[in-house]
């Protein structure tokens, strides 16, 4: 049981209020991490993820923040939009690159490739990769510490329908297994399938968190997520 | 501590450019030898002798190129979100990488020295002479050149941790070396000796390096320079959003 916290976060990058006095608690099970393009939730998932220092509240991994961990790849797996890749280097090359600095035994690295279904492309540079293998590739990364909590950003991005089975597949295995599973997606029906609750984030602030059959309510899931992400006009007029 | 430095060593090993600069140092110091070896008449003299293989020590310029990518490539190629998420006090990774890279920079620079001699070896038995290694100037500029070459690697680090646009992180490191230290130079006076090209030079112990510090204050000098660097790389890297 490893729960995701995060109370009070505000990023501002100069001028600009990014996320604005977040807060929501993530148990296991799959949430869903939504919200248009620009609502902050890169940035959210970010400071959880200690790249991004919060300039003021607290984002927690079990009770702790994620930088305190020894070896935190162990504890959280994350798959980032913006993580990229040498080119020059082989799926294997670059999973074992990590897996040192993680602190993860090297046999790690052929279990997750055949995880994700990049055996066969293993000794292959990535700079040949389609983006859905990249995709598969920082899955595997993220898969890599065993871990008990996986923060996957728009994991979905690039991945045919048939990858997109699988996915949903992935993410339910995880989920079944008792992790702690965050998603995040600005195409609300790409995870209403597989997500048990969600979180919605807008123009910087958390507009819901709870179950996805609450949201749905009388308004249908697709009617209720527009409602909670289109009151730019209301939004302007705020502070 | 080990398993970052396995891991910095892999990801050495596995980058490309770092071999197609080993490989451009070795044709570069090829060339500067037989420019030297083919033009003079003297060549049997050890001080020409000395002149052909200091060579050695303007590769530094490749070795600062390296150490440069090892930070600013991985900003380039995104890389970073995932070395900083397996090791979030990112100060363990600039120090295991400059460890590394110093490492590498004394592996190139041996290499080079070695490639120098050779090819002076060579021209000097092609042409019915022979390198005089019993000169014990000779062994003070190839130590010499080595050394620059290592430091050169570590101050590379430390540049690229404190600009991580690797782009402009070169750009700004070469035009240093090749246009703004000999601009800024004779404005400072005396204290231009202890600019990094001038350090490198009098370690080198290159022709043109007159009235430089000797040897060993040359290269404690590069070391505090890459000390500066990478003590400011650092700090900036602390304080930096990886967004």
């Amino acid at each position: 049981m490893t729960d995701v916290s995060v109370a009070g976060l505000t990023k501002r990058f100069g001028a600009v209020t990014a996320v604005r006095d977040a807060g929501f608690i993530v148990t296991p099970g799959v949430t869903g991490f939504l919200g248009p393009n620009g609502a902050g939730k890169t940035t959210t998932l970010r400071m959880l993820l200690g790249l991004v220092r919060p300039t003021s509240g607290v984002a927690l991994i079990d009770g702790r923040p994620y930088a305190r961990w020894e070896q935190p790849r162990r504890i959280v797996g994350a798959c980032l939009e913006a993580s990229g890749f040498y080119p020059g280097r082989t799926a294997r090359e670059h999973l074992a690159i990590t897996a040192r600095l993680a602190g993860v035994a090297a046999r790690r690295v052929d279990q997750v490739l055949d995880e994700v279904g990049l055996t066969a492309e293993a000794r292959r540079r990535v700079g040949g990769y389609s983006l859905g293998m990249r995709q598969r590739l920082g899955l595997a990364s993220a898969l890599l510490g065993d871990p008990q909590v996986l923060i996957l950003d728009e994991p979905g991005n690039g991945l045919d329908p048939a990858g997109m089975a699988w996915l949903r597949g992935l993410l339910r295995d995880l989920a079944a297994q008792g992790r702690t599973v965050i998603v995040s997606s600005h195409v609300l029906a790409e995870v209403a399938q597989t997500v048990d609750r969600v979180i919605v984030m807008h123009a910087g602030t958390v507009r819901f968190t709870g179950a996805l059959d609450e949201l749905a309510g009388s308004a249908g899931l697709e009617g209720a997520f527009l409602q909670l992400t289109s009151d730019i006009a209301r939004e302007g007029s705020r502070p | 501590m080990t398993a970052l430095f396995s891991a910095e060593l892999l990801r050495l090993r596995t980058t490309r450019s770092v071999w197609l600069l080993l490989v451009a140092g070795q044709v570069l110091i090829v060339v500067g030898v037989s420019g030297v070896m083919l033009d003079r008449d003297d060549i049997g003299s050890p001080s020409v002798q000395q002149t052909a293989v200091a060579h050695i020590g303007l590769i530094s310029l490749l070795s600062l190129v390296l150490g440069i990518m090892a930070v600013a490539g991985e900003y380039r190629h995104r890389t970073i979100t995932d070395t900083y998420l397996a090791v979030p006090r990112r100060g363990r990774i600039v120090a295991a990488k400059l460890a590394v890279h110093a490492a590498a920079g004394l592996v190139f620079g041996v290499v080079t020295a070695s490639t120098a001699l050779a090819a002076s070896a060579v021209w000097l038995a092609v042409r019915g002479f022979s390198l005089d290694l019993g000169s014990a100037d000779l062994w003070l500029t190839v130590a010499g050149g080595v050394a620059w070459i290592a430091a050169f690697a570590a101050i590379g680090v430390g540049v690229g941790a404190l600009v991580t646009n690797q782009i402009a992180a070169i750009a700004a490191a070469l035009a240093w070396l090749a246009l703004v230290e000999g601009l800024v130079a004779p404005l400072v006076g005396d204290a231009g000796r202890w600019l990094p090209f001038a350090l490198g030079s009098a370690l080198d112990r290159l022709p043109t390096a007159v009235d430089g510090p000797p040897q060993w204050q040359a290269g404690l000098a590069l070391i505090g320079y890459a000390a500066a660097f990478v003590l400011a790389g650092v700090a900036t890297t602390l304080r930096r959003d990886i967004t």
